[in-house]
C-alpha cells in the first residue's frame, strides 16, 4: 500500500506516542490512523444528516 | 418498454418509502369496506386540524358559523383536551389510539437517534433493501427495504374491524404507512412525497436575486431563455438501482411564445400550453430508474412569469394515486378507486406548499389559489362517501383550517412583527373565512344524516400567534448545559450537532418541543448517569426553563416545563423527551434549534409568513369538540373521544385506553 508523509507539531507527536502506547496501539501511525478514520466516519454520517435535515425541512415548522 | 415499477419493486430497490401491508386486491375499483354488519347506530366524525375554539367561539357569536351553533345547541360545545405536546402527529395518535405520548410512542414531529444524535421522522422508518447484487453499475434488490408505521397500539377502526363494523377513514394524520386494515383507508400528514420528504418543490428562474442555495422544503434553479426556449430538468427521489445512487431525473423544455405571455411545456409525452399565472393542474410524470423499470409520480406546474424574467413553480411530486409507489390506502384499490372517480389528488400530507409561501416562491394569492385545489378534492370525496355511508362509521379531515392559521396569522394582529397593513387589508379575513367554510362542511353533513347518526366535530389543538422565536439550545449553551467543540467558531453555531463537544454536553434541544439529557448508555457519549444525577438535572433545567423571562416583554417563554416521566404513561414512556416545553401564549421554538442549531440569540422576533403555531402548554392550546347528543364530560380530551367511538358501538374499551366515554 502506497504510503505519504504528513507534518505534525513536535509537542503533539510527543503526546501521541504517549497515548498510543498508553491505549495499546502498536504504533504511533495506527494511532494516528485510526483517529482519523474515526473522525471521517463521523463526517460520513453528517452527509446523510444533510439529506434527512432537507427532507424533514418541507415540513414548515422549521428552516 | 419501460414498464411503471410496482408498489413492491420500489419498495423493494429501497427508495425510501413502503410497508410491510399485504398488497390487497386491485381488481375491483369500488372498493368494499370489509365490516359487513349493518350497525343501528352511525358516526360521522369531522377532524377540523387547528381549529380554535376562542375564535370558533366569537365568530359562533357573531353569527358567522350557524351550522357550528346549532350544533351547539342542539348537543354541546366545549374546548377538547389536547396532547403534550399539542403538535398534529402526536396529538391525532392520542386520537387514534386512545393513549397519551407514552402509550403510542409518538411524542414530536422529529425524534432522535441516541446512537447518532441525528433527527429523525418520528412517524415513519424506512429501510433500504437488505441483500442487493451488483450488475455493472447497478445495484440490483434481492431482498428486504421495508417502510414501518411507528406508531404503537391498534388504531380505533382496527378495533371496529374486530367486530364487523365497516370504517372509512379520509386522511387521518399519523397513519403513514397505513396501519394493517381492511376498511378503507387514505393516509393523510405524514405521508411524503415522491423523492421521500416532507415536500421539495422546484422553482425555475431567470432573476439571479432569487437564487438561494438553502432554502427549506425546496429547491431553486437558475435557468437560461436561449432563443424563447429554457430547457431544465425535473429531478426525481434517488435512484437506489444504480451504485452511486444519484436522483432520478426529467429533462423538459418550455418554448415561449415570442409576443404573448403564454409558454408550451414539454415534459415526456406531454405538451400543455400555460398562459401567465395559470396552473396546470396535475400532470403525471416517470422516472426511468433502470431500462426496464420507472416509477410515476404527479405535480403541478405554475406559470408565474413570463417576462422580464422566466419564473416556473413545480409543486412537490406527490405520490401518483393512481399508481402507487408508495403504499398511501388500504386496501390499495381504494386510492385507485379515488383517482379514477375523481382525478389525480394530493397524496402528500400536509399538501398546501407554505415553504414556497415563506419563501416567497408563492405569493399569498398563489398560495391560496393551491390551497383551494386540496378543497375542492376533498369536498369531491366528501360527497362521494356520504352518498354511500350506510352504517359503521365515517372520519373526514380537513387540513386547510391549520395551514391557513400558520400562514395568515400575521393579518390578524397588529403587534405581529411580520404584520403588513396592506396585506392585512387584502387577506386579514382569510382565517374567518376558512372557518366559515369548515361551517359549510358541517352544514353539507348534517343535512345528509339521519336520526341515528352521531355527529362529532373536532380539533386536534388550538392556534396562537407566534410572536416570538426560542433557541432553545442557545440557551442551554448559555446556561452551560451544552459546549461547542470551538466555542468562538462563528460557522459551527450554524452546523449544531455536529459541532457539539459531547463529553461536555448535559442537554441538548431536538425536535420541536423536546429536551434531552446526554445520559450515559443511552446517548452514544452520554456523560449524565441515569438516576438521582439525572433527575436532579431535569428538575433543575426544567425550573431555569419556567423561571425564565423575556427581556423584550417580561412575559415567561415556557409556560411548562413537563418532566415526561409526570406526565406519560404507558411502555414508551422510556423513550420520551427527557422535558417537554409547553411554550408561553406567543412563543414558540425557533426555526434553527430543532435540528441542532445554536444561533446567536436566545430569543428573535418571528418575522416569517409562518406566524401562527400551537407549540404552547396544552393547557392553553386546546381543541374544540361539538356533537349532536348532549354529553356531561367535564374537561373531554382527545383519547376520551377514541372510548366514546368504541360506546358507541357498544364495544368495550381494551386495555391500554386510558379515556372514557364523553357521553355518560
Amino acid at each position: 500500500m502506497a504510503k505519504e508523509k504528513v507534518k505534525i507539531d513536535k509537542n503533539l507527536m510527543d503526546k501521541v506516542r504517549k497515548y498510543a502506547k498508553l491505549s495499546g496501539y502498536s504504533s504511533a501511525e495506527e494511532f494516528i490512523a485510526h483517529c482519523l478514520e474515526k473522525e471521517i466516519s463521523k463526517i460520513d454520517e453528517a452527509d446523510s444528516e444533510e439529506e434527512i435535515k432537507k427532507k424533514l425541512k418541507g415540513l414548515g415548522y422549521i428552516s | 418498454m419501460n414498464h411503471p415499477i410496482r408498489r413492491r419493486d420500489f419498495i423493494k430497490s429501497g427508495l425510501r418509502a413502503a410497508s410491510l401491508l399485504a398488497l390487497g386486491t386491485s381488481s375491483g375499483l369500488v372498493t368494499k369496506a370489509q365490516g359487513k354488519k349493518a350497525t343501528s347506530r352511525k358516526v360521522i366524525i369531522l377532524g377540523f386540524d387547528g381549529m380554535d375554539p376562542r375564535l370558533t367561539d366569537m365568530w359562533m357569536k357573531e353569527g358567522k358559523l350557524p351550522a357550528f351553533q346549532r350544533l351547539t345547541v342542539q348537543g354541546g360545545f366545549h374546548s377538547l383536551g389536547t396532547s403534550i405536546p399539542p403538535q398534529s402527529p402526536v396529538a391525532w395518535s392520542n386520537f387514534i389510539t386512545g393513549m397519551n405520548p407514552g402509550g403510542h410512542g409518538i411524542f414530536d414531529f422529529i425524534h432522535r437517534d441516541p446512537k447518532t444524535y441525528i433527527p429523525t421522522f418520528s412517524a415513519s422508518a424506512t429501510a433500504d433493501a437488505s441483500k442487493t447484487i451488483r450488475v455493472g453499475n447497478f445495484v440490483l434488490p434481492i431482498k428486504g427495504g421495508t417502510v414501518k408505521n411507528l406508531r404503537q397500539g391498534k388504531a380505533f377502526w382496527q378495533i371496529l374491524e374486530e367486530h364487523d363494523i365497516p370504517a372509512t377513514i379520509f386522511k387521518i394524520p399519523a397513519n403513514y404507512p397505513p396501519v394493517s386494515s381492511k376498511e378503507r383507508t387514505l393516509s393523510g400528514m405524514g405521508t411524503p412525497d415522491l423523492l421521500g420528504s416532507y415536500g421539495r418543490f422546484r422553482y425555475y428562474t431567470t432573476e439571479p436575486k432569487e437564487i438561494q442555495e438553502d432554502i427549506g422544503g425546496g429547491e431553486v434553479h437558475q435557468v437560461y431563455v436561449i432563443g424563447n426556449r429554457v430547457e431544465a430538468k425535473l429531478p426525481g427521489p434517488i435512484n437506489t438501482f444504480k451504485k452511486d445512487r444519484p436522483e432520478a431525473e426529467i429533462d423538459f423544455k418550455v418554448f415561449i411564445d415570442p409576443q404573448n405571455p403564454v409558454a408550451k411545456v414539454v415534459i415526456q409525452d406531454q405538451e400543455f400550453i400555460l398562459g401567465e399565472k395559470e396552473w396546470s393542474g396535475w400532470k403525471r410524470v416517470r422516472f426511468p430508474l433502470i431500462p426496464s423499470q420507472s416509477v410515476t409520480g404527479i405535480c403541478m406546474f405554475y406559470l408565474k412569469e413570463v417576462r422580464p424574467n422566466f419564473k416556473l413553480y413545480v409543486s412537490p411530486i406527490n405520490v401518483d394515486p393512481g399508481n402507487p409507489a408508495l403504499p398511501i390506502s388500504t386496501p390499495e384499490s381504494y386510492a385507485k378507486e379515488l383517482e379514477k372517480k375523481f382525478g389525480p389528488f394530493f397524496t402528500k400530507g400536509l399538501p398546501a406548499d407554505t415553504s414556497a409561501l415563506d419563501n416567497e416562491i408563492l405569493d399569498e394569492e398563489e398560495f391560496l389559489e393551491q390551497d383551494d385545489f386540496v378543497l375542492e378534492e376533498s369536498r369531491a370525496v366528501l360527497d362521494y362517501e356520504l352518498g354511500r355511508f350506510d352504517s359503521g362509521l365515517f372520519f373526514y379531515y380537513i387540513s386547510s383550517t391549520d395551514q391557513r392559521q400558520h400562514m395568515f396569522w400575521r393579518m390578524l394582529d397588529e403587534k405581529h412583527p411580520a404584520y403588513d397593513p396592506a396585506l392585512a387589508k387584502k387577506f386579514g379575513g382569510i382565517i374567518e373565512n376558512i372557518y366559515r367554510e369548515a361551517d359549510r362542511i358541517l352544514d353539507h353533513v348534517l343535512g345528509n344524516i339521519d336520526k341515528d347518526t352521531v355527529v362529532l366535530v373536532m380539533s386536534d389543538h388550538g392556534f396562537n400567534p407566534f410572536n416570538r422565536a426560542f433557541n432553545l439550545n442557545t440557551w442551554l449553551r448559555q446556561n452551560g448545559y451544552l459546549r461547542l467543540r470551538n466555542e468562538f467558531k462563528q460557522e459551527d453555531l450554524e452546523i449544531g450537532f455536529p459541532t457539539t463537544d459531547w463529553s461536555k454536553t448535559k442537554a441538548f434541544g431536538l425536535g420541536l418541543n423536546g429536551l434531552y439529557i446526554n445520559q450515559k448508555g443511552r446517548e452514544a457519549e452520554g456523560i449524565v448517569q441515569a438516576g438521582p444525577d439525572k433527575e436532579n438535572l431535569v428538575r433543575e433545567i426544567a425550573r431555569k426553563l419556567e423561571e425564565f423571562t423575556d427581556p423584550k416583554t417580561g412575559e415567561k417563554v415556557v409556560l411548562k416545563a413537563y418532566v415526561a416521566r409526570d406526565v406519560y404513561s404507558g411502555a414508551h414512556v422510556d423513550e420520551a423527551p427527557d422535558i417537554v416545553l409547553g411554550f408561553n401564549r406567543g412563543y414558540r421554538i425557533s426555526f434553527k434549534s430543532p435540528l441542532g442549531q445554536v444561533p446567536k440569540d436566545v430569543l428573535e422576533d418571528n418575522r416569517a409568513k409562518w406566524s401562527g403555531d400551537h407549540m404552547g402548554a396544552a393547557e392553553i392550546m386546546p381543541g374544540i369538540l361539538l356533537t349532536n347528543q348532549p354529553f356531561k364530560a367535564e374537561s373531554p380530551a382527545l383519547y376520551d373521544l377514541t372510548a366514546t367511538i368504541l360506546d358507541v358501538f357498544g364495544i368495550e374499551k381494551p386495555e391500554g385506553m386510558i379515556g372514557k366515554t364523553i357521553f355518560e
